[in-house]
């Protein structure tokens, strides 16, 4: 954009240049203009071009006002078909719902679009929105940065608004540089929606080693009650420690807080910590092209998905009441996931990936986690343009009867793995 | 199975195909305003020992070209800075790889004045504070009295980068500093305004006259020359480089290769600039 405006604002001032100083050229080349004519000529030629200069930091200075806003975004386009597709699509219940959705499908995983002004060498704002799955437009991110002015390479930033959880290596890398269509399970689980609303503070100590420490609400832009409430009463806190030297970069996220779910009645608090750990090798190999292979760990004691099978609605707005027998301690259980991945660049224009991740609910229970494989193949149609295929074959256990924790409630034992493989084909525009 | 056999095999044909007749269009070479006319002389030299290659050079700035090298417009990148750590971990997303970098050659960093200005020499010190709006007339650097004019570069230019760094140690450009689009243009905006000063490479440094700079008060007050550049005794020296995605191979490789040679080396002593080695 900025090139553009550059370009536009060169081309004006020529063009102004050449049509001023054309016509005089002409009539200077005239043997029979008297010396005193072609004096009074230059004299106005030269107050003409006074005030085409004047004219033209005029622009400059608009423009450069311009530069300061910048626009990009991305469109995911997807066609994906699954094993469970089916052609009995039915409306039923009240209000009334599709049952089962329908897995064969074109629709637009996310369509972004993100402003950023960078108001003065300390400060910018963000407003990023996503236009995707759901068909309405949403606010996805917005917030204020301030960078400080005691460091001569401002190595602080204080941001406040809404933005992604500093957690983990997946959040903060975005969907548009992912080499697989979605993250891990256990990330989706745990962090859904990626973002939330608080403060935070990202210090850049060495050009190596960054923290990032933040407050915030804790419930995450996809919680049933955001953004009215702020569900835990007391704001959960997180940090970060990066370690980057190019080839090799590792780092630590701690997340705690407090996880409340409401009951028509006294509500249930839970303890909410969330270690994590990751790691990236980046190697090349002649001819062939980069690669790396990554890795991380997802642990702690959060809400097990099971407990909302213990209540009698999953929603605030209807009588949401225990079920008899279920335990309310119980609703937070130790969880871990993991994942481990490949990447492979074959040349400049495809790139592999593989990656098998693990998301296990509830450590004190065997038999019920997610496997996954996922792979997929990338083929970089030009700078801003990609056409991914990729395949996931998930694996999820059956939950056991009789010795589970929340089976007080009777819930509905899962069915053995069900046939809910995935292949994804998705165009992707960056701009 | 069979069917994503089948896939993989399309795409990767199709890639292929696509990446000939990117081939087809010859060895782009983008980037660095300070380093186009001497990447144009080497692809120039180039060409003409090699018949058939193309070669295209073209500017736009080393934050330019260095988007260009990400986004894959571009094979070879010019900068006059080393790229930074959020550009390395964008071509790191794409290509797995934080890029090749190879230094080509040296240049000093000019400070120019009007010929008619009667300052001689500033020190580090002075410029930063002359940059960043601290000092705003000549008469408190020894001048006469008159409202100092600053010129630069636009943010996308590693000149600008580089002297924000090194000079400014990482402070902001005053708001009155007017943004010029190229090295020539800050020349020529000096050389027309008697209170004027720019910065830019030692080689454009026509029709207006250097200023000796000091690294701080007690230090000498050095001129830029070939001699003060080379053994590093001028305080504002840096390295220019060309970049690449993956370790260099095929035409990007005798392209670059070439430029270190001694005749490429010998042609960059001639545009203005130093031998790296």
């Amino acid at each position: 954009m900025e090139d553009s405006v550059t370009r536009f604002i060169r081309s004006a001032a020529l063009g102004l240049l050449v049509a001023a100083t054309a016509p005089a050229m002409v009539r200077a080349q005239e043997a029979t203009t008297p010396p005193a004519d072609a004096a009074q000529k230059v004299e106005e030629v030269h107050g003409r071009l006074e005030g085409m200069n004047e004219q033209v930091q005029t622009l400059v200075t608009d423009v450069d006002k311009l530069k300061k806003f910048k626009l990009s975004g991305y469109i995911q386009a997807r066609w994906e078909t699954s094993e469970n597709k089916s052609d009995s699509v039915r409306v039923t219940g009240t209000p009334p719902t599709v049952t089962p959705a329908n897995t064969e499908r074109f629709y637009i995983r996310r369509g972004r679009l993100k402003m950023t002004y960078d108001s003065s060498p300390l400060s910018q704002a963000v407003v990023y929105f996503d236009g995707g799955t759901d068909r309405t437009i949403r606010l996805l991110e917005a917030y204020v940065t301030l960078l400080d002015p005691w460091t001569t390479l401002h190595k602080h930033a204080l941001t406040m608004g809404q933005m992604n959880v500093p957690f983990g290596y997946e959040i903060e890398r975005s969907s548009s540089v992912r080499e697989l269509p979605e993250r891990s399970r256990a990330e989706n689980v745990l962090f859904s929606g990626e973002r939330d609303r608080g403060v935070k503070l990202v210090s850049q100590w060495t050009p190596q080693f960054e923290t990032v420490v933040a407050v915030m609400n804790g419930g995450g832009v996809n919680q049933p009650d955001f953004p009215n409430t702020d569900p835990t009463r007391a704001k959960d806190i997180m940090g970060r420690a990066r370690f980057s030297q190019g080839t090799v970069d590792a780092a630590v996220s701690y997340y705690d807080g407090k996880n409340v779910t409401p009951l028509t009645g006294p509500d249930v608090s839970t303890d909410k910590t969330r270690f994590g750990a990751d790691a990236q090798v980046y190697y090349a190999l002649p001819v062939v092209g980069g690669g790396s292979l990554r890795g991380e760990v997802y642990g702690g004691k959060e809400v097990n998905p099971d407990s909302v099978r213990t209540m009698t609605s999953t929603s605030s707005a209807s009588p949401r009441l225990l079920l008899s027998g279920a335990e309310p301690s119980h609703f937070a259980t130790d969880f871990l996931g993991w994942y481990a991945m490949w990447v492979q660049n074959l040349g400049e224009k495809l790139q592999v990936a593989a990656r098998y991740d693990v998301y296990d609910p509830n450590t004190d229970l065997d038999l019920d986690q997610f496997e996954r494989v996922s792979v997929g193949l990338n083929w970089f149609y030009d700078g801003f343009t990609r056409i991914s295929v990729s395949y996931d074959a998930p694996t999820t256990r059956p939950n056991p009867s009789g010795s589970a924790r929340f089976n007080a409630a009777s819930p509905a034992a899962r069915p053995s793995d069900p046939a809910d493989n995935l292949w994804t084909v998705q165009l992707q525009h960056k701009f | 199975m069979r069917r994503l056999h089948h896939v993989i095999t399309a795409a990767a044909l199709a890639a292929t195909f696509a990446g000939s007749a990117y081939g087809a269009r010859g060895l782009t070479v983008k980037g660095s305003d300070t380093m186009v006319i001497l990447g144009q002389r080497w692809a120039e030299q180039y060409m003409n020992a090699n018949p058939g290659r193309i070669i295209q050079v073209t500017g736009g700035g080393s934050g330019t070209g260095i988007a260009a090298l990400i986004n894959g417009t571009t094979e070879i990148c010019m900068a006059s800075r080393p790229m930074k750590a959020d550009e390395k971990r964008k071509l790191r997303d794409r290509y797995q790889s934080m890029g090749v970098e190879i230094a080509v050659a040296k240049d000093g960093l000019s400070i120019y004045l009007n010929e008619q200005n009667p300052v001689k020499e500033l020190s580090f010190e002075q410029l930063r504070d002359i940059y960043t709006g601290a000092i705003t007339n000549w008469k408190q650097v020894g001048g006469s009295d008159a409202q100092i004019v600053l010129y630069g570069r636009e943010n996308s230019s590693g000149t600008y980068v580089y002297f924000k760094d090194n000079v400014l140690l990482g402070r902001d450009y005053s708001a009155r500093c007017q943004t010029l689009p190229g090295t020539a243009a800050v020349v020529n905006a000096v050389a027309k305004d008697p209170n004027g000063i720019g910065y830019g490479g030692a080689a454009y440094a026509k029709g207006v006259r250097d200023c000796a700079v000091k690294k701080d008060a007690s230090s000498p007050a050095v001129l830029p020359s070939a001699a003060t550049i080379k053994d590093g005794s001028y305080p504002v020296t840096r390295d220019l480089y060309l970049y690449t995605r993956l370790k260099p191979a095929g035409e990007a490789k005798k392209f670059i290769d070439y430029v270190l040679s001694t005749e490429g080396q010998s042609l960059a002593t001639q545009v203005g600039y130093f031998p790296i080695r």
